[in-house]
């Protein structure tokens, strides 16, 4: 029966857990909110260990709090982390992308910087500072960093943020054994929609949305073990599911994957989703990373990174990435119909559309269409934000204690 | 083989991927069809593979299109061949491409992205075919991207 407004108004017949209020996809404050209580605090991936080997490799990131930051590593192979913003006069210092480079000098009045942080070069300082100003008072802006679960090189902007293995706590123990050999990026892009970031995490985050892939169809829901696979709920808003044989030859024109994943079963497939917004994706061949990065209400850069074996062969390789590209490439037959979805649920909940509710109602014992995954992230959003995602504009309001269940 | 023949072989190409008309394109291709979607990334300092099909992996590619939920704001793709360097029985193409996407609903055009191709054209037939097409991607942010090749 359709609905009258008040129908449409009023909360869907779920307990408070089950549904969200779509404000929290669009409200200008609460997306502020967001950036100071859950991503500043938060550790992120802001890249891969391969992609700064050598000494003075650079790597820019912005993060989603939007400070943009260097990553860089030292003489002594270490790698840290730092503001991007000259302590002069706020210029950017580097603008590439990714480079190497002994020194850092903003191109502005060429205050140089090394890759500790330390200022080694004030143009004419003592003619203009005299006594009163030096390198010393001139260091970079460092973040917290730390590289672990896979090489990923990770930052936290809170100086008193507990440690990364403190935070990830035991959610990476599932993918930890097939994390041992070392690894190598080989594919990123970056896609912007127009959608909140949180309705791309809930994608990664649930598989009933399978139906609007019909590789998956053809190749997991139809296929035994599917509805076996569970999702697992961890401290901190992470979540993980559990594997099954993937039979990739269903799909009319591919086969079975030839190059596997050390330890990992044949068409193996495992997910953690990780609060606030990252996903590890390992499936049969191939490493997806995606990162989230919120640019506003409305709108999201994804970050996505394609990672196979540093040890590969150029055979294996090869072949890890036709793998890759087959359903996660840009032109790829599964992330297209993804970023189609999203796309299409940021139109639908932008802001003034009247949306309303959206239901994650499903109950299955945790099995992999039960929407359990996206109820945990929301208890742990509303925790940390000090709002219910069912009622977000009623301060203080807490999610109920059963919220995970 | 004038030069015009195998030029309007490269805009034939883009007129019938334009108008998804994907027999009439590999009629185009020759048996030995190899199609690439490459890239640099300045982010990741490599060279990525986006995209790599013989002929029967395009055939695959497009006969499995309708079995999947893609975006329908046609693509149009404006060619301009820059150089044709004959050897023979093949000819090295290139060419700039753009490739402009049109919204369904009230009709909006954006540029979609930045491309080169490159073709080798083979000439030792009555007509001349593609023997290989690299799209030399210069765009790497393709939004929600899409399901049919540049």
């Amino acid at each position: 029966m359709a609905k009258t407004a008040a129908d449409w108004n009023a909360p869907p017949k779920f307990p408070a857990s089950h549904y969200v209020d779509s404000r929290i996809y669009t409200d200008q404050q609460i997306f502020a909110e967001e950036m100071d209580k859950l991503f500043k605090p938060s550790w992120i991936i802001a890249c891969h260990e391969s992609e700064i080997v050598n000494a003075f490799d650079y790597r820019l990131f912005t993060h989603p709090t939007g400070v943009p930051l260097i990553l860089v590593r030292g003489d002594d192979m270490k790698v840290r982390s730092f503001y991007n913003i000259c302590p002069h006069r706020g210029n950017t210092i580097l603008y590439d992308p990714a480079g190497n480079a002994k020194r850092m000098t903003c191109i502005f009045h060429q205050w140089s910087f090394d890759a500790r942080g330390n200022c080694i070069d004030i143009s004419r300082a003592e003619q203009g500072y005299q006594d009163r100003f030096c390198k010393e008072d001139a260091g970079l802006r460092e973040v917290k960093c730390d590289i672990g679960f896979g090489g990923f090189v990770w930052v936290n902007l809170d100086d008193s943020c507990a440690p990364l293995k403190d935070y990830i706590g035991g959610a990476m123990d599932i993918l930890s054994p097939y994390m041992v050999e070392p690894m190598e990026v080989f594919h990123f892009n970056r896609a912007i929609v127009e959608t909140n970031y949180k309705l791309w995490h809930d994608t990664n985050s649930e598989f009933y949305h399978d139906f609007v892939h019909y590789f998956n169809r053809i190749t997991g829901m139809m296929q035994p073990g599917y509805y076996e696979r569970k999702y697992t709920a961890f401290p901190n808003g992470h979540a993980t599911v559990g594997s099954m044989n993937i039979q990739y030859d269903k799909y009319e024109g591919s086969k079975e994957r030839s190059v596997g994943w050390p330890g990992l079963a044949p068409g193996g497939w495992y997910m953690v989703d990780l609060f606030p917004g990252m996903t590890y994706n390992l499936r049969t061949s191939v490493l997806r990373i995606d990162t989230a990065i919120p640019l506003g209400p409305n709108k999201v850069a994804i970050e996505f990174r394609g990672l196979g074996l540093k040890s590969d062969t150029p055979q294996q390789r090869a072949q890890r990435i036709f793998d890759h590209n087959t359903i996660w490439g840009p032109f790829g037959r599964n992330l297209h119909e993804d970023l189609l979805a999203v796309h299409g649920q940021g139109r639908a909940m932008r802001e003034g559309t009247d949306s309303r509710y959206v239901i994650h109602g499903r109950e299955e014992n945790s099995t992999i269409h039960d929407e359990v995954g996206m109820r945990h992230f929301y208890a742990e959003w509303s925790r940390r934000m000090g709002r219910a995602a069912y009622d977000p504009m009623r301060e203080g309001r807490r999610e109920p204690a059963r919220a995970a269940a | 083989m004038e030069r015009s023949q195998i030029e309007e072989l490269v805009y034939r190409s883009c007129l019938a991927l334009d108008d998804r008309d994907f027999k009439g394109f590999l009629a185009l291709c020759d048996a030995a069809f190899r199609y690439k979607v490459t890239v640099y990334s300045p982010e990741i300092r490599k060279e990525m593979v986006w995209l790599d099909h013989d002929r029967a992996g395009m055939e695959t590619l497009f006969t499995n299109l309708p079995r999947h939920n893609s975006d329908h704001a046609p693509l149009v793709r404006h060619a301009t061949v820059y150089t044709v360097k004959m050897n023979g029985t093949s000819a090295e193409v290139v060419s700039a491409l753009q490739v402009f996407r049109t919204q369904l609903d009230g009709g909006a055009t954006e540029l979609f992205g930045v491309a080169r191709l490159i073709d080798t054209v083979k000439l030792d037939g009555g007509a001349p075919k593609l023997a290989s097409r690299v799209v030399r991607m210069e765009t790497r942010q393709l939004g929600f991207g899409s399901h049919i090749p540049f």
